[in-house]
């Protein structure tokens, strides 16, 4: 019903009413001279709808009739264009937009990267720029399952790839790998003797294999034997086996960092200059008239993506702020500097201590010329079990 | 002259038997309808073949009409039939 509607519209269609002699007449004469009439309404008011092209025909079936026709109103594409198509400029101007469509709309102006994680977007479109798909690309140029293979080969943590266009964009859609955990090889076939990490006194043991040759209590140092690879049954026999075991000892260590007071720090001025640019269809229109300042200049750029919809548009802003620096001498006061060393320190504990219980510390610092020397004597409890292969000929 | 024949009177056997669809009371479809013979908002008295067939209603429009077939809508109250 829709259709005919919108067909006799597009066709178009007068409204004319029947006016004097007999209206049932008129529609027998209308109806066998082939002329199809709709909307046929009957009474005072008698008129109904005819096809613009055929109204004209319909004057000899009325004088049939003896009666007379009058024109109610005139329906459809042409009608309500004709004052239009007088106006050039509007056809124009239509034409024109009809063909930029056309033309625009059998390009690609969005890319979007959809499902990376750990892989970075630019990256992959710096790859896709590389296999030629970029804002403006042909859509025709595009060929979806050479591109995924490329990509495919490219990146080798993308376990799945996909790329699809949806009218002007083209969506890489992409699932990265997870990779299989590694799985150990208990070498049974190693043998093994713990001996100490660190100097120390033994707080307590817990031996799963070996024999334990130090006791808690003891005092042992460095590279001291703690449990021995090789078990003596019942029987006397010895065997050996790879030793393994918990030794939490006492121990205490001195960490020393350093901290240069003189140094030449580059900060901003506070003068900050801003460049915007318009990026259309691929092609980049800068907003600001300000040149690309010369001297010492920290930069930061903002690339901003217009969305409509959750579709991105080939419209994008890039804001870019040029901030001048300027480079000092400084010298660090005494508090600033233990600020700092404090800062490394406690990197530094991280470092070498790992997962060690800290029972106590005691800081000291020192100034030497222009370093400022901190020192703490750190005392922990922690598992001095280390192991070390035996390796038998 | 005498063995002429009007041919009309031959294509009668050939015309097909008229078509009558009735929708509810909304909308009667007819088929092998030969004329219009009153119209009016509550009645339509149409000629099929033989016989006249006569619907009464309230505001009734002929849809669409042709030359054999026509479309009759409205709020249907009774249908006649007479020779």
């Amino acid at each position: 019903m829709v259709s005919l509607r919108l067909t006799r519209w597009l066709m178009g269609y007068v409204r004319f009413s029947v006016i004097g002699g007999s209206p049932e007449r008129f529609l027998n004469h209308c109806a066998r001279s082939g002329i199809n009439l709709w909307d046929i309404r009957g009474g005072a008011n008698c008129g109904a709808c005819v096809a613009a092209g055929r109204y004209r025909e319909l004057r000899p079936c009325a004088r049939h009739a003896n009666a007379k026709l009058k024109v109610g109103g005139r329906y459809g594409l042409s009608f309500a264009t004709k004052g239009i198509r007088k106006r050039r400029g509007l056809v124009v101007g239509t034409l024109v937009f009809i063909a930029v469509l056309y033309l625009l709309s059998a390009r690609l102006w969005s890319i979007e990267v959809k499902g990376n994680t750990t892989i970075p977007t630019g990256q992959i479109e710096a790859e896709l720029k590389e296999l030629g798909v970029v804002p403006g690309t042909l859509k025709s140029k595009i060929e979806p399952q050479i591109l995924q293979q490329k990509l495919m080969l490219k990146f080798t943590q993308i376990g799945w790839l996909s790329v699809n266009t949806h009218g002007c964009t083209a969506e890489v859609q992409l699932k990265e790998k997870i990779d299989r955990p590694q799985i150990i090889a208990q070498d049974n076939q190693k043998i093994y003797n713990i001996k100490a990490a660190q100097t120390g006194q033994i707080l307590s043991m817990e031996v799963y294999t070996g024999t334990a040759m130090v006791k808690e209590g003891d005092a042992v140092v460095k590279g001291q034997l703690l449990i021995s690879g090789v078990v003596e049954d019942d029987e006397g026999k010895s065997t050996l086996r790879g030793a393994s075991g918990k030794i939490i000892a006492s121990t205490a260590r001195t960490l020393t960092t350093e901290v240069e007071r003189k140094r030449r720090v580059s900060g901003p001025t506070g003068q900050v200059v801003t460049r915007r640019s318009l990026n259309l269809f691929g092609v980049r229109v800068p907003l600001s008239l300000v040149e690309k300042p010369i001297g010492d200049y920290k930069t930061e750029g903002i690339h901003t993506d217009l969305k409509l919809m959750s579709s991105v548009l080939p419209i994008s802003v890039y804001e870019e702020n040029w901030s001048e620096q300027q480079t000092v001498d400084v010298t660090l006061t005494k508090e600033q500097a233990l600020v700092e060393a404090k800062k490394q320190m406690a990197q530094k504990q991280k470092e070498e201590l790992g997962d060690a219980k800290i029972v106590s510390m005691n800081p000291s610092e020192q100034i030497d010329g222009s370093k400022l020397l901190y020192r703490e004597l750190v005392k922990c409890e922690e598992n001095i079990a280390q192991e070390s292969e035996i390796i038998i000929k | 002259m005498a063995n002429k024949m009007n041919i009309r009177n031959l294509a009668v056997p050939m015309q097909m038997p008229s078509h009558m669809e009735i929708n509810g009371n909304q909308e009667v479809i007819v088929d092998g309808c030969s004329g219009v013979l009153e119209y009016d908002i509550d009645v339509v008295r149409i000629k099929t073949g033989k016989l006249i067939v006569r619907f009464s209603g309230r505001n009734l429009v002929i849809k669409c009409l042709t030359a054999d077939s026509l479309v009759v809508t409205g709020f249907l109250t009774g249908i006649e039939f007479s020779m």
